[in-house]
């Protein structure tokens, strides 16, 4: 199952083991807006719908309704510099839907608190000032580099 | 000079010609009031412009004469249909009902007797059901147990579903036959009535209110002026398809459960859902809207009484889903299926989705499988939901459902245990519930003379309306494609501009969106040399007779 390789052997018992699946699943937010009992996820591509709904119920313990999965295609992006098109991996999604009466709500993960811009604009001021300070004390070195000094 | 030389050149008739902007004496010489009078101020921004150009084409539709030709008008817009969201009777998603309510405006209400309309049949109904008791367990016996059928099915779930159907099906035509004609001489609506069988049930609206697409928004996203416009509300085109086992239909409407105006009481509001309905499940396939509610225009009986459905898609559902739910999906059937026949219905009387109705229609709905039988009284009192409507229209529809009763305990040594009299007295009800004379105007937006394309003298265009209409609703596929955008030419030419130099031929190069073609976008059909009138005619092409919308 596992493609992962295992360790390098060690003479002597116990030996390192791993068993692990390739699968994986990853939350996302949905787009467009979905409904409160409807979460989506990426997942390993080699997951089936019986996968994801095992993964999510034997493991996290999440009642499953109903899974949809489908393979979307990546994006097509140009090479910056070469100019040739080049394609992302392909993505497996899963929407599953939980029993109608719960609810998910996508998790604020990069929350902003109320003191985070006054913090930036000081720390920002500060690095302005050493500069200041660096540039006033070198003024009459300008060609020598700046770890060239006591 | 030179103007003066110019105009000498110019003769009388072209000189007319050219003076547009003047103006003949006015042979009043009363011109001025004493008050002015101005034109209505209109609101010149795109919203408002965009809203009269809509308002035009609704009030255009409700002007045209025929049935047909409203129809036709609905889909004139597109070429290849509209992408419609499949709204298949045997075939609900998971926790539908707030999508279904709220895509057909339906308050739901669980009953566990029949609205207090029925009470006055109560006593006709029992002395028939004392009549027609023995003949029914008779009926239910034979088909289940007396007859040897070989069903080419498997013990799948589609299978199973395929069986019950068709048993379902052969006890409801006989539990239909023996009704009908123990009642045929005691009420006289039965026999002016016309049974359907296996009916084709197809009907067309737009819905507003909803959210806008991702495929729209990222549509929207890659012009600048649309910056500010990515959510502006779009309708949706919802398409019903759905085949009932029996229909009863009658020249007369029944009457209502509740007076009209009871539709616009706040306490029928249904609540709002705005997710995309790709997201319960619900897909979109292109086509032509449709309005069949099993018979075509013309027909004397075009009003619906009764109508049996089919229960055997439960059993294909996934098991996950709950018996809670499983109950929830009989109760959007139920809606789905009334309002789409009373909607296609409506749509001969003259209305559309774009003119609500005038006077509320009502029809009756069973779900059965020849054991479990629910029962469904609807009332349609509003068919506009699209965006210009939505937010302001005051009524809702109206349905009074049961949860699904046993017709009888068990069948034990041939015979049938604990006939639920009860119910089967409500299915009688159901037949002695009579149509009723209206005494308003039923079709108000139909021409006085022209009603059908039937009714039209011109030969030429009654029949290429008719050759018409009954292509667009048989939605056969175009014989000519739409034009393909291979998979190369997605990746080079439209998302990587790397083909410049190349000449520019295709479709998608030259601007064309073809999902935005008119359905008269066509050549009309040629007309060969032999066959144009006698000594010489010009006219190559027929003419068309496409409803100006």
């Amino acid at each position: 199952m596992s493609t992962r390789w295992y360790p390098i052997y060690q003479r002597g018992n116990p030996q390192l083991r791993i068993f692990l699946p390739n699968f994986w699943m990853k939350l996302v937010r949905p787009f467009p807006q979905q409904q409160p009992n409807i979460v989506h996820f990426q997942c390993s591509m080699e997951m089936t719908k019986s996968d994801i709904r095992n993964y999510l119920e034997k493991i996290y313990n999440i009642p499953i309704i109903d899974v949809r999965s489908r393979i979307i295609t990546g994006k097509f992006k140009k090479d910056i510099g070469k100019g040739y098109v080049t394609k992302e991996d392909d993505i497996k999604y899963a929407f599953v839907t939980l029993p109608k009466n719960m609810k998910f709500e996508f998790p604020n993960i990069f929350e902003k608190k109320k003191g985070d811009l006054e913090d930036n604009v000081k720390s920002l001021e500060e690095t302005k000032k050493t500069f200041k300070q660096y540039l006033e004390r070198n003024k009459d070195r300008s060609d020598i580099p700046s770890w060239f000094s006591i | 000079m030179l103007a003066l030389r110019g105009q000498r050149i110019l003769s009388k008739p072209k000189l007319l010609a050219l003076r547009k902007y003047a103006q003949v004496a006015l042979p009043e010489e009363n011109e001025y009031t004493d008050t002015p009078v101005y034109p209505d101020i209109q609101d010149a921004s795109l919203q408002a412009r965009k809203l009269r150009e809509r308002e035009s084409v609704y009030a255009n539709i409700r002007n045209l004469n025929t049935v047909e030709e409203k129809q036709i008008g609905l889909n004139m817009p597109r070429y290849y249909g509209w992408p419609c969201v499949q709204f298949k009777e045997d075939h609900i998603m998971y926790n539908a009902m707030p999508l279904v309510q709220y895509y057909t405006r339906t308050y739901f209400k669980t009953t566990d007797k029949l609205p207090e309309h029925y009470n006055q049949f109560s006593e006709i109904a029992s002395s028939i059901v004392n009549e027609i008791k023995s003949l029914i367990e008779d009926c239910i016996v034979i088909e289940n147990e007396g007859l040897k059928r070989n069903p080419l099915t498997d013990e799948s779930k589609e299978g199973l579903q395929q069986k019950e159907d068709s048993l379902s099906k052969n006890i409801v035509r006989q539990i239909n036959r023996i009704i009908i004609n123990n009642i045929a001489d005691k009420v006289p609506h039965i026999l002016s009535s016309q049974v359907d069988y296996d009916p084709k049930h197809e009907a067309f609206w737009f819905m507003g209110g909803t959210d806008v697409p991702a495929k729209v928004v990222n549509w929207r996203k890659q012009f600048a002026w649309l910056k500010d416009r990515l959510h502006e509300p779009i309708d949706r085109p919802i398409q019903y398809t759905g085949s009932p086992i029996l229909t009863i239909r009658n020249h007369l409407p029944l009457k209502p459960f509740i007076p009209y105006n009871e539709a616009e009481n706040p306490e029928f509001k249904v609540e709002k859902f705005t997710y995309v309905p790709e997201s319960v499940g619900y897909g979109v396939t292109f086509r032509h809207g449709t309005n069949i509610p099993g018979f075509w225009p013309g027909d004397l009986d075009e009003f619906g009484l009764l109508s049996y459905h089919k229960r055997g898609h439960i059993l294909k559902r996934n098991e996950h889903f709950g018996t809670l739910d499983n109950l929830e999906a009989l109760h959007c059937q139920a809606m789905k299926a009334s309002f789409g026949w009373l909607l296609a219905q409506a749509n001969y009387q003259g209305f559309t989705t774009y003119n609500d109705i005038t006077y509320p229609l009502t029809t009756q709905t069973v779900i059965t499988n020849g054991h479990l039988i629910s029962f469904y009284a609807y009332q349609l009192n509003t068919i506009t939901m699209n965006r210009d409507k939505i937010e302001n229209n005051p009524k809702h529809n109206i349905c009074f459902g049961t949860k699904p009763f046993l017709l009888y305990e068990k069948l034990e040594n041939g015979k049938v245990m604990g006939l639920n009299e009860d119910v089967l007295k409500m299915l009688v009800q159901f037949y002695l519930n009579a149509p009723e004379e209206r005494e308003h105007e039923l079709k108000p937006y139909l021409g006085k003379e022209e009603q059908v394309i039937a009714d039209i003298e011109d030969d030429n265009k009654r029949c290429w309306l008719e050759s018409r209409y009954k292509h667009l609703m048989s939605n056969t596929p175009r014989h000519n494609l739409l034009p393909e955008v291979y998979h190369w030419e997605k990746i080079y030419k439209i998302q990587h501009k790397t083909r410049f130099f190349e000449a520019k031929r295709r479709p998608f190069e030259l601007g064309i969106n073809p999902f935005k073609r008119r359905l008269d976008d066509h050549l009309p059909s040629y007309i060969p040399k032999v066959l144009r009138p006698y000594p010489r005619s010009k006219k190559k092409f027929e003419t068309t007779y496409y409803p100006k919308v």
